[in-house]
């Protein structure tokens, strides 16, 4: 009896030993990080308006917390990103803030990491691919900017009971066409305004497109009561066409997403009528907030904007007419 | 006994049984309990995972195949854009394209807003107006070709066009479109199901139309919250509410999936109790399993207990017999547990037990033989303590009575020397007495003669006495005849004062006057004369009194007479009484002194006795001394006897018990 029980101890020493030794294992991982953190920012290019806010806005945030931050332009190349993901544990970095070339390549860019957590911003993956603490997304629900075009509109048009309305959408596929499309769209189905879509095309963020799909649509002589646009680029082109054609853009609402300077300057001018301000500061300091917490072992949960679940750390759009553009320009 | 210890062993087993069946069944059907739980929470899990995979494959499946199509559209629109082909160009194009594409074997054709329509020359498809027709009017809104809405085109067929503006610099607009057929997504979309049992519609949101049903009947219908189906109502209520998390519906588990790039919504679907159905399974066979185990449990746990009590039992039964006295028992132990060290402890104690007994039964033999012995000594002893008591008893009664005889001498000459200690003193006080009396009849005989002068005296005294008042009743005689001369004087003026009135009243007027004097001076007269008759009564009150006194001092002096001669007599016995003391008091000294000497005598008696009585009540105390030690000796030997008595029996007794065991 006496040796059975010896057994039983030792037994039981031996295991609270082995749980010790995997937890003092599984810890270490965030000891190794040592205060100091170094991240990688992978982005395509700075050549939109917006995307340069946004790096620049992480560039500083990291400074000012002291994380050690690697800015890599990998081009509009999958293959390059994803070999650059691929080696980014092998190089130091604790986690990775990652702007996807193609967001549909987020499960790819995951499994490459080498179990690195990474924050998403600008191009938002499917909710399937986020997982919480771990694979998180950082940026504005793109259905609000969608939601707040819309409220815009009726509003200017004094809530009317149907429209004819164009929309000229951004990248094919992309986060914020999707949401702010189907937001517009929504929106304007729940306020019950009957909604006759006369024109709704892919401008892919360019004014230039948007300006001759506009000239295109003109022919087919169709009326027009409002135009949304996914960004300020495609709304910019939209007013040069309408004035090409003699038409004063203030005569409509054109509308636009992202606030840039040279959509600002064109509200206070008087030509486009609105645009909701995409926080470019705003999530670039979450999005390093966001390397902290899951570097350190912690949860989203403990930012502000958090979701729920603990995949998306949303910042919120400002709405931005003639009224407060003078604040953002 | 045997009932019991059988009662008892069964107790064992049941107390066992009690404690561990209803933990063993508790444990079973907790555990089959969690495991059918988890189970089916896994399963639950595991059957959302693969809906909703199954979903995403059959949405990948959907998308691509539009794609692909949409690619190949496409790619014919930009060959037209850029090459800007002449008609024949274009009919050229357009029929090289005929029937490349299965799913839209008509091809491609394009609509003017003139209303021309170029179509493939083998194309059956034809219309009148081309402005009014859905591929075009869709089309307008969009340079970049897309899928539009569901319709029934003029060959009957349901299908979706793929339209959109003809970007080819001209001034009019052409709207280039294909159509295909919505048979060939419902295809896709069911053989996409990679989940069994799982079905799956496909719903434009634009209407809300089915584009995709297993049941073609459906095709192209539009569905409402208040549909009567409960499954199509629900998926309807997602898509207003624009929630598309996999959900229960009904009997049905329901997921959603948007399709890209249109307003498209698949949905699949599969029973619940198609994925519970293995739950239910592995619940039946676990509580199959859990009642088998259960058993098996208690058959094995009864059969482990019973034998490993089965040597209580007998250990029991050799308890049995030891408690009544039986230690001519085998204890067997075979086992090397504990009930085994049990039973050879109880062996061991057994075989000490009946050494200890036998020893035991032996000393208590030798114990009685002894014991008896003592009684035989002690009863001897007690008999030869008594006779010595009885004669110790005897010689002192003898020695009570001789001392008691000595006592009553000493006390008497003690009362001898006290009473003439008595008497001595009384004759002593008796001439004292007489001495005394001596004395006061010399003072009487004095005092008779001072008191026989003084008789003399009195005499003399009451006869002056008697002189004085007859004076008196001289005096008072004298007082009488002024008084009646007085009383006269008196009557003479009253008559006076009765003329005078009379004399007044003849007056009249002028006596008024006087008549009142005279009638006061007769009331005058009349109080003198009344008060001299008042003083003659009184005088003669006096002369009666002085009479009685004088009477009164005559008697005094003849008692006086009387007293004086019986004094005379009273000193002369006086003189005799005094004669007789004195011979008395002289006899008295004379028996004083006789006295004395038989006081002495008496006295030196009682001392003498008394000491005697001393000695005697020293005599009897050691004697008495003696009795009561003789008499302690006796009571001591009874108790020896007792004591010996009563060890006989004691060890009797344990003989009796110690042969109550059997060893």
């Amino acid at each position: 009896m006496k040796t059975s029980l010896k057994k039983i101890i030792a037994i039981a020493l031996i295991s609270i030993l082995m749980t010790s030794l995997l937890t003092g294992c599984s810890s270490s991982q965030s000891a190794s990080s040592d205060g100091s953190i170094k991240v990688l920012y992978s982005i395509c290019d700075v050549d939109d308006t917006f995307r340069a806010a946004l790096s620049d806005g992480i560039v500083a945030a990291a400074k000012s917390a002291g994380i050690t931050l690697d800015v890599s332009y990998c081009g509009s190349l999958v293959d390059d990103q994803a070999a650059e993901i691929a080696s980014a544990k092998a190089n130091g970095y604790d986690a990775i803030i990652l702007r996807l070339t193609d967001p549909s390549t987020a499960l790819q860019m995951e499994v490459t990491s080498n179990d690195l957590p990474i924050i998403f911003v600008n191009s938002q993956p499917s909710d399937e691919h986020l997982k919480a603490d771990k694979y998180v997304y950082v940026g504005s629900q793109e259905e609000e900017a969608g939601q707040l075009q819309a409220e815009y509109v009726m509003k200017k048009l004094g809530n009317p009971s149907s429209m004819n309305v164009i929309i000229f959408e951004g990248e094919k596929g992309h986060s914020g066409t999707k949401g702010r499309t189907s937001a517009v769209k929504n929106t304007l189905k729940d306020m019950g305004v009957e909604v006759n879509y006369v024109f709704v095309d892919y401008a892919t963020w360019s004014d230039t497109i948007a300006a001759e799909k506009l000239n295109i649509f003109f022919k087919t002589g169709q009326p027009y009561d409002a135009i949304f646009c996914n960004n300020d680029t495609m709304a910019l082109g939209v007013c040069q066409a309408l004035k090409d054609n003699g038409i004063d853009p203030a005569s409509i609402p054109v509308t636009g997403v992202d606030a840039t300077e040279a959509g600002c300057a064109s509200i206070a001018a008087g030509e486009m009528s609105f645009t909701v301000l995409q926080d470019a500061e705003g999530q670039a300091a979450k999005a390093v907030e966001a390397v902290i917490a899951l570097t350190s072992g912690k949860s989203v949960s403990t930012i502000d904007g958090a979701s729920d679940d603990n995949k998306y750390v949303w910042v919120p759009f400002s709405p931005v007419d003639a009224s407060n553009v003078s604040q953002y320009q | 006994m045997s009932d019991q210890k059988v009662k008892r062993t069964g107790k064992i087993r049941t107390k066992l049984l009690l404690y561990i069946v209803p933990t063993v069944v508790v444990a079973v059907v907790a555990l089959s309990a969690i495991s059918l739980i988890l189970s089916k929470n896994s399963l639950t899990k595991s059957a959302t995972n693969e809906l909703e995979s199954s979903i995403a494959n059959q949405a990948d499946n959907i998308e691509s195949w539009l794609d692909e199509n949409m690619e190949f559209f496409a790619t014919v629109k930009y060959g037209i854009e850029t090459q800007q082909p002449t008609e024949d160009e274009l009919q050229l194009i357009l029929d090289s394209f005929y029937g490349y594409n299965s799913s839209s074997p008509e091809g491609l054709y394009i609509g003017t807003a003139s209303g021309r329509l170029y179509t493939a020359s083998d194309s059956s498809y034809s219309t009148s107006n081309v402005t009014e027709e859905t591929f075009y009017k869709q089309g307008i809104t969009r340079v970049e070709m897309g899928y539009g809405t569901a319709y029934t085109n003029s060959n009957g067929e349901k299908v979706i066009s793929a339209s959109g503006i003809l970007n080819d610099g001209g001034e009019e607009i052409k709207v280039i479109a294909a159509d295909v057929a919505l048979n060939d997504i419902t295809v896709i979309v069911n053989s996409g199901v990679k989940m069994d049992e799982a079905r799956s519609i496909l719903i434009d949101r634009t209407n809300n139309t089915i584009l995709a049903d297993i049941d073609t009947g459906r095709l192209g219908s539009e569905i409402t919250t208040s549909n009567s189906d409960v499954l199509l109502a629900g998926i309807a209520t997602a898509i207003a509410e624009r929630d598309y998390s996999t959900n229960t519906i009904g009997d049905y588990m329901v997921a959603y999936e948007e399709i890209d790039n249109t307003d498209w919504l698949l949905v699949s679907y599969i029973k619940t109790s198609t994925i519970l159905s293995d739950v239910t399974m592995l619940a039946n066979l676990l509580i199959f399993v859990a009642v088998i185990a259960i058993v098996i449990i208690i058959v094995s746990i009864i059969f482990i207990v019973s034998k490993v009590i089965a040597p209580l039992s007998a250990i029991t039964e050799n308890i049995n017999a030891m408690s009544s006295g039986d230690f001519t028992i085998n204890v067997k132990a075979e086992s090397d547990d504990e009930i085994g060290v049990m039973g050879r402890k109880v062996g061991e104690f057994v075989a000490s037990m009946r050494k200890m007994l036998a020893s035991i039964s032996d000393e208590s033999v030798k114990l009685k033989e002894q014991s008896d012995n003592s009684d035989e000594v002690a009863r001897r002893m007690y008999d030869a303590s008594m006779s010595q008591s009885e004669a110790m008893k005897q010689l002192n009664e003898t020695v009570d009575q001789l001392a008691e005889a000595v006592n009553d001498i000493a006390q008497n000459a003690t009362v001898l020397a006290g009473v003439v200690a008595d008497t001595r003193e009384n004759s002593n006080q008796a001439e004292e007495s007489m001495k005394e009396t001596v004395d006061i009849s010399q003072r009487g005989r004095e005092d008779m003669e001072k008191l026989s002068s003084a008789m003399a005296d009195i005499q003399d005294a009451n006869n002056r006495l008697v002189e004085s008042i007859n004076k008196v009743g001289d005096a008072s005689e004298e007082i009488t005849n002024i008084v009646g001369i007085i009383g006269e004087i008196a009557e003479e003026t009253n008559l006076l004062s009765l003329n005078a009135s009379i004399e007044a009243a003849r007056a009249g007027e002028a006596g008024k006057g006087f008549a009142v004097v005279a009638t006061q001076i007769g009331k005058l007269a009349q109080t003198s004369a009344e008060s001299a008759q008042n003083i003659t009564n009184l005088i003669n009150e006096v002369h009666t009194l002085i009479e009685e006194a004088v009477g009164q001092a005559q008697n005094s002096a003849d008692s006086i007479q009387q007293n004086s001669e019986r004094i005379a007599v009273a000193v002369e016995t006086f003189d005799k009484i005094y004669d007789n003391i004195n011979t008395s008091n002289k006899l008295i000294e004379a028996m004083i002194t006789d006295i004395q000497k038989v006081d002495d005598v008496a006295t030196n008696v009682a001392a003498i006795s008394e000491e005697q009585a001393a000695s005697a009540d020293e005599i009897l105390a050691t004697s008495e001394n003696m009795v009561e030690q003789a008499d302690n000796i006796t009571k001591s030997s009874q108790d020896v006897a007792d004591n010996s008595h009563e060890l006989a029996g004691t060890s009797d007794t344990l003989t009796n018990h110690v042969q109550q065991f059997k060893i």
